[in-house]
C-alpha cells in the first residue's frame, strides 16, 4: 500500500529521457522571425502590388537610368533606348515592331530608312492620317511626342531607333534634329511675340508647339476617333472645360495625363489614344497659359441654368 | 537580461524595416492618395434613403442613379466630400460632358438640383463646416444657391 502511494505520488526513478521545455535557442527565433519579416519587406518592395510595371524588369526609370554606361557612344544608344521607351515604346513596342491599332512598326519601315529630315519631322510634328508602312495601311494619329525633347535627346532616340533590331541606317546627329525643328517651327512666334501676347494667345501658341490638335482637333473641338474609348470612342473635345474644370484642377489633370482610358466594351482592346502625362514636357509658364486658352473656348452666351 | 537585450536589438530592426518599407511605399504612385480616397468612397453604402425628401427631389434621385451608374459606382458620390453647390456643379458637367454621358443639360441640371438638396441634408456638418471656410461673399454665393434649389422644391 505504502509502496503503491509513493509510486503515485513521485516520479519513477528509472523513467526515460524526456524534451527539456527549451531545446532551441531563443535567438534562432528571433532571428527566424527577423528574416520572415525581412522576407515580406522585400516581398513588399519588390513585388508592385497590382501594379501591371511589376512585370517591367527594372522597379523604377532611376534605376535603369543607372545601370546605363556614362560615356561614349554606348551612352548615346543607352540614353536613346531610355527615351524611346518612356516616350515611343508603349505603342510602338520595345521590339519595335509596332502594335495592330496603335501604331505601326519601326523595324522594316521606309519611314525610318528615309532622310533624316522626313523621319525627324514625325516626332516634332506629330502624324495624322492616313499613311503605308511596310506594305501595309494605316489610319491613325501620333502627338508630336519629340516637341518636347531636347536636340540631342531627340537624336538620340531617331539613332536608337534607326540601329535597332536589325536597323542600319546610321546614326542622326542634335544639329540635323535642330535645323528640322527650326524648319518645322518657322512661323511659330518668336521670344519677343510671346512677351506682346495675350496668355489666351500664348496659351493658343502652347497648343499648337505640342499639338494637342493631333488629337483634340484644331479648334479642341475633339473628334478624333479613339476606338473602343468609353467616350463615345472619340477624343473629348475641350471647349467645355471651364464647366468642369477650375484652372488648378484643369492643370493638374494635363501634368498628370490619364494613362488607363476607360473602355466601351470592358472585354474589347485597348483605345489606342491615351492623355500623356505632361508634367514633365511643358513648362509651367506655358502650362498657365495653355490653361488660359483651354478656359476661353467656351461658347460665349450659353447657359446651362446651373 | 541578454534576452531583453536581443528583444531590445530585434525591435530596433523590425522598426527601421517598417520605416524602410513605408518610404518604399510612398513613392510609389503620385495619385495613391486620390485612388485611396476613391477606394474609401466606394467602400460606402450605394443608395440614399430619399423617403423624406419631396416627391420631385426624389424623381430627380432616378435620375441621378440611372445616368452616374453608367460609369461609376453610385457609392462614389454619395459618399464622397463634395458638398457646395459650385463642386457639384462642376463635377456634374465635368462628366456630362463626355462624349456619349447621355446626359442632357435637362438631366444635368436635375442632377446638381438632387445632389446639392441632398448635401444641404445628409452632409449638413460637412456642408456647414466647408461654408465656414470660405469668404463672406463665397459663402453668401454659395447659400443662395442651396437656398434656390429649396425654394424650388420644398412644400410642393
Amino acid at each position: 500500500m505504502s509502496d503503491e502511494l509513493k509510486s503515485n505520488t513521485s516520479p519513477q526513478p528509472d523513467a526515460g529521457p524526456a524534451a527539456a521545455r527549451s531545446t532551441v535557442p531563443i535567438w534562432i527565433i528571433v532571428l527566424t522571425l527577423l528574416l520572415l519579416f525581412l522576407g515580406a519587406v522585400y516581398f513588399d518592395h519588390h513585388s508592385g502590388w497590382f501594379d501591371k510595371q511589376v512585370y517591367a524588369p527594372y522597379t523604377s526609370a532611376g534605376q535603369l537610368a543607372s545601370y546605363q554606361p556614362k560615356s561614349g557612344a554606348a551612352a548615346a544608344q543607352a540614353r536613346g533606348r531610355t527615351a524611346y521607351e518612356a516616350a515611343c515604346g508603349i505603342c510602338h513596342g520595345s521590339d519595335g515592331l509596332g502594335k495592330p491599332g496603335q501604331a505601326p512598326p519601326l523595324t522594316g519601315s521606309e519611314w525610318v530608312a528615309k532622310d533624316v529630315a522626313s523621319l525627324a519631322r514625325i516626332p516634332l510634328a506629330g502624324l495624322n492620317g492616313p499613311i503605308q508602312v511596310a506594305g501595309k495601311d494605316w489610319n491613325l494619329s501620333m502627338a508630336p511626342m519629340g516637341a518636347g525633347m531636347s536636340d540631342s535627346d531627340l537624336a538620340a532616340v531617331l539613332t536608337y531607333i534607326r540601329e535597332s533590331w536589325g536597323n542600319k541606317y546610321g546614326a542622326v546627329s542634335a544639329d540635323e534634329v535642330k535645323a528640322v525643328r527650326a524648319a518645322i517651327n518657322g512661323n511659330a512666334p518668336s521670344a519677343a511675340d510671346l512677351a506682346r501676347m495675350t496668355p489666351v494667345e500664348r496659351g493658343h501658341a502652347v497648343f499648337q508647339k505640342f499639338g494637342c490638335a493631333q488629337c483634340h482637333g484644331p479648334d479642341a473641338k475633339g473628334g478624333v476617333p479613339n476606338p473602343n474609348a468609353k467616350t463615345a470612342e472619340q477624343v473629348p473635345s475641350l471647349i467645355y472645360v471651364a464647366d468642369g474644370y477650375t484652372k488648378d484642377e484643369l492643370i493638374a489633370f494635363i501634368k498628370r495625363g490619364e494613362r488607363d482610358i476607360p473602355r466601351m466594351n470592358p472585354a474589347g482592346p485597348e483605345p489606342p489614344h491615351f492623355m500623356p502625362q505632361w508634367g514633365p514636357i511643358i513648362t509651367d509658364a506655358e502650362l498657365d497659359d495653355l490653361a488660359a486658352y483651354l478656359l476661353s473656348l467656351k461658347p460665349r452666351g450659353e447657359n446651362l441654368g446651373f | 537580461m541578454r534576452m531583453n537585450n536581443k528583444f531590445g536589438v530585434f525591435l530596433g530592426v523590425a522598426a527601421l524595416a517598417l520605416f524602410g518599407a513605408g518610404v518604399a511605399r510612398a513613392d510609389d504612385q503620385l495619385d495613391a492618395e486620390t485612388k485611396a480616397r476613391i477606394d474609401r468612397y466606394e467602400k460606402g453604402p450605394a443608395t440614399i434613403d430619399v423617403s423624406k425628401y419631396p416627391q420631385a427631389i426624389q424623381d430627380n434621385y432616378e435620375t441621378f442613379s440611372q445616368k452616374c451608374a453608367q460609369c461609376h459606382k453610385l457609392s462614389r458620390p454619395v459618399n464622397c466630400d463634395y458638398v457646395l453647390p459650385d463642386e457639384w456643379s462642376r463635377y456634374v458637367k465635368r462628366m456630362m460632358h463626355k462624349p456619349g454621358s447621355g446626359i442632357d443639360s435637362a438631366d444635368g441640371k436635375k442632377i446638381y438640383e438632387f445632389l446639392t438638396y441632398d448635401s444641404s441634408v445628409r452632409k449638413k456638418a460637412m456642408l456647414d463646416d466647408k461654408l465656414a471656410k470660405l469668404s463672406p461673399a463665397d459663402k453668401a454665393a454659395a447659400e443662395a444657391k442651396i437656398k434656390e434649389v429649396h425654394d424650388k422644391y420644398d412644400n410642393k
